[in-house]
C-alpha cells in the first residue's frame, strides 16, 4: 500500500501543480474555478502556509481533522446501524442525495458566485445530519431540499464560524414548516434478528408504525428500555440505535471534539426535570428513563447541541445552555402538542446562547 | 538520574512539549573556535535585597540546555552543585533562601536531594511537572513561593532571583573563584540540523559561525533563538550571541504543498508549517483549556475581529504571560498571540 502511494504521489503532485499554475495564470479561469480548485486541492494536500509570527511551531490538529472526527463519529453512530435496521437501499441513496445537493451543488455554486476561498468540510457534516433526523420513508427530494436549504442558510450567515444556529436543524425546521405532513409520517418498523442479504439490502417491507413518543402521547404506552437502547423501534433514520450514538459520542468527548459538559448537562437535566414533573403531575408526564431514551434526545445531545460554534464560548455558559435545552425539551414534549421537542429546544437555546455568553462574561470579569 | 516517570500528555493548563518533540543531544560538548573579542561574564546583580533564590533545574522545553550538561550526572555532581550554590548565596545573596526546582520526573534525584535537605535551613527542594510553560518566571515564583509577579515585571522587585544552573556555575567561577570565564554552553537542535549538539561558545560569536557545518544543505531552514515558541527569528545570521542567549533552534521550512498530509504528520511536526489553514474561530475551547493562567484567548480574537480592540482589556488581558500556547494549539490557526500583543500595546 505504501509503495503504491509512493508511486502515485509525485505524479499527483506534479499534475496538481500544473493545474494550479494553469488556473492562476489565466484571470478568467481563476475567477470561475480558482476557488473550486483551491477547495479540492485543500482536501488532498496540505497548505503551504508557514508560521510567520510567534509561535513558529504549531500543533497538528486543524479544523479538517476536527470535522473529520465528527464525520467518523456520525458514520459509526448512525449510518452503520441504520444500514442494519433499515437496509442499504434505504440509507445510502439518501446520504448521496444529501451530499450531492448540499456540497456539490449548493456549496460549489456558492463558492463560484460568492468568491469564497474554500469549500468547508463543515458542509459534509451538515449534509450527513439531514437524513438522520428524517423518517426512513422520507422521499429523496425532501432530503435534497433540506440539505440545500441548510447549506444555503449557513453560507448566507457567513460560513463555518459564523452560524448563529445549527444549519442542519434550521433545514429541518424549514422542512417541518413547509411539509408538516411528510416530515412526521413514514415511520417504519426496523429489522431485527440475524441480518440476511435481503435485509441488509432493503430492510423489511415497509410497515408504518408510530414512534414510541407518539405512541405514548396517544395511548400512554411505554416501550421497553432495552429495545429503545438497541434501536429496535420506529423512529427517525439516525436516532434509533442509541447505544451506538452514546459510544461514538463518548469517543468524541474523549477526543475533545465534543465538549463533555453539554451531553452531561443536557441528559442530566432532562432526567432531573422529567423526574421532577412526574413526581408533581404523576402519570401525565412520561417517566424520566423513557424520556431519556426516546426520540432524538441522545442524538441531539451528543451531536447537535455540541456543535461548537452555535453554543456559547465560555465553559460556564455551556452548562447554562445545555440545562436550558434540557428544560425546554421536557416542557415541549409533555405540555405541548409537539411530540418531539429536541429540535426546537436546541434551536431556541442557540439563539439564547448569545445573551448567555455576554451575561457570563459580565459576571466573570465584572465589566 | 536516568530513571524517568512518564508524564501523561496534557492539554490542561500547559502542554507537555518534552514528549511531543523529543530531542536527544549528543553526549560530547563541542567547542566552537572564535578569535574575536569576547565579552567577559557579567551578571547584573539587583540593587534590592534578595530574599529568595530560585534555581531552575526543570527545563520544560526540549530544546533547552539539559541539566546533565552542567551538573554531573550523579549524586556527587548534584552535591557539588549545591556547594557552589551555597557559596554563591553566602557571597552575593546573604540571608536568602534557595529553592531548587526539580522536574517531577526525576524521582531518584528528588529522593537523593530530600536526604540532603538538612543542608541548613537555607535549602528547599521543590518539584514541578515538566510541562511548558511552568518554568516561566511568573509561574515558577507562583508555584514555589506563592508570590504574584506581573508579566514583564522584574522579579527582583519582590526580592526574588531566578537562576539557571549555568548561571550559578558562572557566578561561582567568575566572582568567587575569580577564574576567567569566557564560554557558554549553547544547545542547538531542530529538524534543519544534521545532529542535535551542545556547543561551547564564546559570546560574541556570530550565529552563522556556530551553525557552520551543522545545517542540512538540502533543505530550506529558518533559525530561531530562545526556542520557536516564544523566541525570535534570526533573519541576519551575522547576529552575535551574548550571555543571555539560551538556545538555537533550526527548523525545516516546508513552504510547499504535501499530498496526503493526514497520513504524514510526523514529517510536518517539527517544522514551521502551519499544519492547516487559516479559518474562523470555531469555539473549540482548546485555547482556554491550555492557557496556563486561565484566560480565554478566543475572546480577544472575537473583540479584535469586531474591531473593538480596546474591549479586550476588559477580559483580564494583563495576566497573559505570552507563552504562545494558544496560537500553538488553535485548530483554526489563528494568530492569537499576535492579537494579544496588539491589544496589549493599546493604551
Amino acid at each position: 500500500m505504501k509503495n503504491i502511494i509512493k508511486k502515485i504521489e509525485p505524479i499527483l503532485n506534479k499534475t496538481l501543480n500544473k493545474a494550479e499554475s494553469f488556473i492562476q495564470s489565466r484571470p478568467r479561469v481563476n475567477f470561475l474555478f480558482g476557488a473550486l480548485f483551491e477547495a479540492c486541492d485543500g482536501l488532498i494536500r496540505s497548505s503551504k502556509d508557514t508560521a510567520n509570527a510567534q509561535p513558529f511551531i504549531r500543533n497538528q490538529m486543524d479544523a479538517k481533522q476536527y470535522m473529520g472526527g465528527v464525520l467518523v463519529a456520525l458514520l459509526f453512530g448512525w449510518v452503520v446501524p441504520a444500514i442494519y435496521f433499515f437496509g442499504f437501499m434505504c440509507v445510502v441513496p439518501k446520504i448521496i442525495v444529501s451530499l450531492v445537493v448540499g456540497v456539490f451543488i449548493v456549496d460549489v455554486l456558492w463558492v463560484i458566485l460568492a468568491r469564497e476561498e474554500r469549500i468547508n468540510e463543515g458542509g459534509f457534516v451538515t449534509c450527513l445530519f439531514i437524513p438522520a433526523f428524517l423518517p426512513p420513508q422520507a422521499p429523496l427530494w425532501l432530503i435534497g431540499v433540506g440539505a440545500g436549504v441548510s447549506i444555503l442558510f449557513r453560507n448566507i450567515l457567513g460560513g463555518v464560524g459564523n452560524n448563529l444556529v445549527n444549519p442542519a436543524l434550521f433545514g429541518r425546521l424549514i422542512l417541518t414548516i413547509c411539509f408538516p405532513a411528510i416530515v412526521v409520517t413514514g415511520w417504519q418498523e426496523p429489522f431485527t434478528g440475524m441480518p440476511t442479504f435481503q435485509s441488509l439490502k432493503s430492510g423489511i417491507d415497509a410497515v408504518t408504525h408510530a414512534t414510541p413518543l407518539i405512541a405514548f402521547k396517544e395511548t400512554g404506552e411505554v416501550t421497553s428500555y432495552i429495545s429503545l437502547l438497541i434501536g429496535a423501534n420506529a423512529g427517525s433514520l439516525g436516532e434509533t440505535c442509541r447505544i451506538a450514538i452514546i459510544l461514538t459520542g463518548i469517543w468524541l468527548c474523549i477526543k475533545r471534539i465534543a465538549n463533555w459538559r453539554i451531553p452531561v448537562a443536557y441528559l442530566g437535566s432532562v432526567f432531573i426535570f422529567a423526574a421532577l414533573f412526574s413526581l408533581i403531575l404523576g402519570e401525565a408526564v412520561a417517566p424520566p428513563m423513557f424520556q431519556l431514551l426516546s426520540g432524538g434526545l441522545i442524538f441531539g445531545a451528543f451531536f447537535m447541541a455540541t456543535d461548537p460554534i452555535t453554543t456559547t464560548y465560555s465553559q460556564s455558559g455551556k452548562w447554562i445552555f445545555s440545562i436550558g435545552c434540557g428544560l425546554l425539551t421536557v416542557v415541549l414534549r409533555n405540555f405541548t402538542s409537539i411530540p418531539e421537542g429536541v429540535m426546537y429546544a436546541i434551536l431556541f437555546m442557540n439563539l439564547v446562547g448569545v445573551p448567555i455568553q455576554s451575561i457570563v462574561l459580565k459576571i466573570k470579569y465584572r465589566t | 538520574m536516568a530513571k524517568k516517570k512518564k508524564v501523561k500528555k496534557t492539554y490542561k493548563n500547559g502542554f507537555n512539549l518534552l514528549e511531543t518533540y523529543p530531542i536527544e543531544f549528543s553526549k560530547e560538548v563541542e567547542t566552537v573556535k572564535y578569535d574575536g573579542t569576547v565579552k567577559t561574564f557579567d551578571f547584573p546583580f539587583p540593587d534590592k535585597k534578595i530574599d529568595h533564590v530560585i534555581v531552575n533545574l526543570c527545563p520544560t522545553e526540549p530544546w533547552a540546555l539539559p541539566n546533565s550538561a552542567v551538573i554531573n550526572n550523579d549524586v556527587q555532581g548534584f552535591l557539588d552543585f549545591l556547594d557552589k550554590l551555597d557559596k554563591v548565596r553566602t557571597g552575593h545573596f546573604p540571608e536568602s533562601h534557595c529553592y531548587v526546582v526539580i522536574s517531577a520526573q526525576e524521582t531518584e534525584l528528588i529522593k537523593e536531594s530530600k536526604q540532603h535537605d538538612g543542608h541548613g535551613d537555607w535549602l528547599h527542594v521543590h518539584t514541578l511537572d515538566p510541562i511548558y510553560p511552568n518554568d516561566a518566571p511568573v509561574l515558577i515564583s507562583k508555584k514555589t513561593l506563592g508570590l504574584d509577579v506581573a508579566y514583564g515585571q522584574s522579579t527582583a522587585e519582590i526580592g526574588v532571583v531566578i537562576l539557571e544552573p549555568q548561571t550559578v556555575v558562572g557566578i561561582f567561577e567568575h566572582y568567587i573563584q575569580k577564574n576567567e570565564i569566557s564560554t557558554r554552553l549553547i544547545p542547538i537542535s531542530g529538524t534543519g540540523l544534521r545532529e542535535n549538539k551542545i556547543l561551547r561558545v564564546k559570546p560574541g560569536t556570530s550565529i552563522q559561525r556556530i551553525l557552520d557545518g551543522n545545517v542540512r544543505e538540502d533543505i530550506e531552514c529558518r533559525v530561531f533563538v530562545d526556542g520557536p515558541l516564544n523566541g525570535s527569528e534570526v533573519k541576519d545570521l551575522t547576529q552575535k550571541i551574548d550571555w543571555s542567549t539560551r538556545n538555537i533552534v533550526v527548523l525545516e521550512e516546508k513552504d510547499y504543498k504535501i499530498p496526503f498530509n493526514y497520513a504524514r504528520v510526523d514529517e510536518l511536526l517539527f517544522t514551521t508549517s502551519l499544519m492547516g489553514e487559516l479559518r474562523r474561530c470555531i469555539y473549540c475551547n482548546y485555547c482556554d483549556d491550555i492557557c496556563p493562567v486561565g484566560l480565554e484567548p478566543a475572546l480577544y480574537w472575537h473583540c479584535y475581529i469586531r474591531g473593538e480592540k480596546q474591549k479586550a482589556r476588559l477580559y483580564a488581558l494583563e495576566k497573559c504571560i505570552e507563552c504562545g500556547l494558544c496560537s500553538f494549539i488553535c485548530p483554526s490557526k489563528l494568530e492569537l498571540l499576535q492579537v494579544i500583543k496588539e491589544c496589549k500595546s493599546l493604551k
